[in-house]
């Protein structure tokens, strides 16, 4: 249970240099304020001493004792200002680029024509090869301040995944692009003889002389009996990791932690894996000369989504799943029938919706990690033909075993449901396709089906939901906090206004992980953080808290308070779970956490619903 | 397979500095050529896309230093390697003495699969300096060498002129071409449940 003498006697606060030089510098000149740079990290740890924030590259240094009122203090109010007008801005952007879902290339490239600024015509130029790049490109451009041009169609929440099209991007480019060298992450995979095997942008071949430079850089240092990790080049990072004879190198100016591309390295070779298995490290063997790329012909529109979730899916860097809400009986129906089946011969029976959970069985002693959830998700989610038959493919759990193939058949229930069996025998198809029939049967007897649909329509939790005693309502929404939004440029606003500030306490989003489950269950978005770049913004920074959280050299610590312009995110993680929390960046300490305690109240009486609990498929 | 599928081949350039590797890279790749020397360091990578019997395919050239101090980088740079050009100035007794020290040493590093037939092309360049005057060594001698290890591809070369630049290189991908026509095959496994506790997930804390 949570408590706050957890938290109020281990305080300690320091004031954090300015996060990102870069926007804050950026949004100072298009706001004229100055002093919004006073981002303040409250951080509790668990040793109280010494501890150290590496989360934004510079070390910030606790200094003790301090008391976090005094500080809370000294922020200034144009701070209030600081942080609404910056919303203001980009909700005008997205405004101006209304393009929206159905427009066509055509639309979204005039757009980028009229909108370009002179000083970056280079970069944004080449920038609408497709309506599709709208979200990764610009809230990829986003992040740097400089804004140029805004194809971003998603102003939902909702909008987000179902606007974004996996594919291929930009194939034209090449490392001689402009347009190509501007672009914030990049991801190659190569072989060991230096030839292109993936690219996120430009076309391959055209890059082979790019990936045989990267092949030249590792194996120098290869040949000098190290490896290397990770080079840092004024705002970009190199990240490698060395598989076997397969490279993997993200090039990136994110800002993300290195750990966190790293972890997303790991995740794009164990989709390769689930494609191929290890199994290409033998041909490899044999023939230097190997070339993968025919081997993953057609999975470009896999690796993009999967890039793609490294921006929106909490999965990607949790390590956790989670599951759709359902009332608890109704889960265990579709358990139960799923467990029928699990019994004849079937290793695991995934019932999923888009990438949430409904149920899963495993065979007896059999586990399935998140990791390999994550990846067969979305390996499903982003083939196309999937959705139109029954299919029955060949698929490599790489973390249960990276070596050898297991046989997956797949159907869509409806247009978001979908059941998995996998199994270990390759004619297994008409006995899976009859164990399928029974599964509908019952599935759709028992209502589950349409329970499914409703929880899909009514969404997960809403922060606004959020079981609270008066008092602190009025504590939270406190009058100039409110108005200030509404009044600074009132004509500039969405409607959203009216849907108020999130919940309790400035409380906009959680995430609360149950380690013991492995699974997560997340708020939904809701104002102020509703554009798809917002979003990613946050995960983001729950990404840098959780890399810090979890740095072995520093941590592993128990809480953390962090104050920038953009909001307050609040870590906390105990043996049982781990929650993360973004509040108003004005929200009172004291309030955020207690805040925080209810969350977690909340979660726990909601546990049947939102989580799969019982006989658990998970050996440990 | 697929009727556009395309190949991608890693060419080698190797022979002694100055004997104008990159200036054939350049010829051909830029079809540019300038007289200043510039050594390379470490290697330089360039790609061009060619037709070839109605196939396109990509050339991943990779132009190496021909300084001693970089052959360190032997084994990284030639491994998987396609086809292995050869390179000295007709000019330079030593740099054709050479050539066999740099296919031997290619060979060792690289351990392709088939050693007796892995193609080679060796390329004399230089052809045009003081109008042939200069030349030390003869067209007869180097054809000569090339027919004792196993005929390989012989050319005549200016990278300043462009002389039989193209001509090689059309050579140097249909050869490369020949060698990947042997297909590898890629057979996966498939768990065996049967076999006992080898199926247990390596992901899992417990």
């Amino acid at each position: 249970m949570a408590s706050d003498s957890n938290s109020s006697p281990s305080i300690t606060d320091c004031t954090d240099q300015n996060p990102n030089p870069n926007e804050v510098t950026d949004h100072l000149t298009t706001l004229a304020i100055t002093e919004s740079e006073n981002a303040i990290v409250d951080e509790v740890d668990s040793n109280q001493e010494d501890s150290v924030d590496i989360a934004n590259g510079s070390l910030d240094v606790n200094y003790d004792q301090n008391d976090d009122t005094q500080v809370e203090e000294e922020l200034p109010t144009g701070s209030v200002l600081v942080s609404a007008e910056v919303e203001v801005v980009e909700d005008v952007r997205e405004r101006n680029s209304s393009g929206g879902v159905d427009n066509g290339i055509d639309n979204s490239e005039h757009e980028i024509d009229v909108r370009l600024s002179p000083s970056s015509s280079g970069y944004a130029g080449e920038r609408g090869t497709s309506s599709a790049t709208s979200n990764s490109g610009i809230e990829e451009v986003e992040e740097d301040g400089n804004v140029i041009t805004l194809q971003d169609s998603s102003i939902d929440a909702v909008a987000d995944s179902a606007s974004w099209v996996p594919g291929k991007r930009h194939v034209d480019e090449d490392d001689a692009s402009v347009s190509w060298r501007k672009r914030k992450k990049h991801f190659f995979v190569l072989s060991h003889s230096g030839k292109p095997i993936y690219s996120r942008y430009g076309d391959e071949h055209k890059l082979a002389g790019f990936s045989a430079t990267l092949q030249a850089i590792i194996s120098f240092v290869e040949n000098g009996g190290d490896n290397v990790k990770f080079v840092r080049a004024g705002k970009h990072q190199v990240v490698f990791l060395v598989k076997g004879p397969i490279y993997l190198v993200c090039i990136s100016c994110t800002e993300e932690p290195q750990e966190a591309l790293k972890a997303q390295l790991e995740l794009i070779y164990g989709q390769m894996l689930l494609i191929l298995t290890k199994s290409v490290n033998r041909c490899f063997e044999k023939n230097p000369k190997f070339d993968m790329t025919p081997l993953l012909g057609g999975t470009d529109s896999v690796f993009s989504s999967l890039i793609h979730a490294f921006s929106w899916n909490p999965a990607t860097f949790l390590h956790a799943y989670t599951c759709l809400p359902l009332a608890y009986p109704t889960r265990q129906a579709a358990g139960a029938v799923l467990q029928d089946v699990a019994e004849s011969g079937v290793l695991f029976a995934i019932l999923m919706c888009k990438h949430k959970v409904i149920s899963l069985v495993g065979a007896q002693k059999a586990s399935l990690h998140p990791d390999d959830m994550l990846l067969l998700a979305n390996f499903v989610l982003s083939s196309e033909s999937f959705r139109t038959s029954e299919s029955f493919s060949p698929i490599c759990l790489p973390r249960y075993n990276p070596m050898a193939f297991l046989y997956s058949y797949v159907h869509y229930l409806d247009v978001d449901t979908y059941l998995m069996l996998l199994t270990t025998s390759s004619d297994a198809f008409y006995h899976l396709k009859d164990c399928r029939i029974r599964i509908e049967t019952v599935l759709v007897k028992s209502n589950v089906l349409s329970e499914v649909q409703r929880s899909m329509l009514d969404g997960g939790l809403h922060v606004e939901d959020l079981p609270i005693d008066p008092s602190l309502r009025s504590l939270s929404l406190s009058p100039h906090l409110g108005q200030e939004r509404l009044t600074t440029d009132s004509l500039e606003r969405f409607i959203e206004v009216d849907h108020g500030i999130g919940g309790p306490a400035g409380l906009w989003h959680f995430i609360y992980r149950s380690i013991y489950l492995d699974q997560y269950v997340s708020s939904e978005f809701s104002s102020p953080i509703n554009s798809s770049r917002q979003q990613k913004r946050l995960y983001r920074a729950y990404q840098k808290v959780y890399a810090s959280m979890h740095d072995g050299g520093t941590g592993p610590h128990k809480t953390q308070f962090r104050r920038d312009e953009n909001y307050v995110i609040l870590c906390w993680i105990t043996q049982d779970f781990e929650l993360y929390a973004a509040f108003d960046p004005l929200a009172d300490k004291a309030l955020a956490i207690k805040t925080c305690n209810r969350v977690c109240q909340w979660v726990r009486d909601l546990e049947n619903e939102i989580f799969l609990l019982g006989s658990s498929p998970f050996s440990w | 397979m697929p009727a556009r599928r395309r190949t991608l081949l890693k060419v080698i350039i190797l022979g002694d500095s100055g004997v104008g590797k990159t200036s054939l890279m350049n010829q051909y790749v830029n079809k540019k050529f300038s007289n200043q020397y510039k050594a390379t360091i470490g290697a330089d990578f360039l790609t061009k896309e060619v037709q070839f019997e109605d196939r396109l395919f990509t050339l991943q050239i990779w132009d190496t230093a021909g300084q001693e101090r970089f052959q360190s980088l032997g084994v990284a740079f030639y491994r998987g390697a396609d086809c292995c050009v050869l390179v000295y100035d007709v000019n330079v007794m030593k740099s054709f003495e050479n050539l066999n020290n740099w296919r031997e040493e290619f060979l060792i590093q690289a351990s392709p699969s088939d050693p007796e037939n892995f193609p080679f092309v060796v390329l004399g360049n230089k052809v045009d300096v003081d109008g042939g005057n200069s030349r030390v060594v003869s067209e007869k001698k180097a054809r000569a060498w090339c027919a004792s290890k196993g005929n390989i591809p012989y050319f005549e070369t200016s990278a300043k002129e462009g002389i039989n630049v193209e001509e090689a290189f059309q050579v140097i991908a249909k050869n490369a071409l020949k060698s990947e026509e042997e297909e590898e095959i890629y057979l996966p496994d498939t768990i065996d449940v049967a076999s006992g506790s080898q199926q247990r997930s390596s992901g899992c804390e417990c």
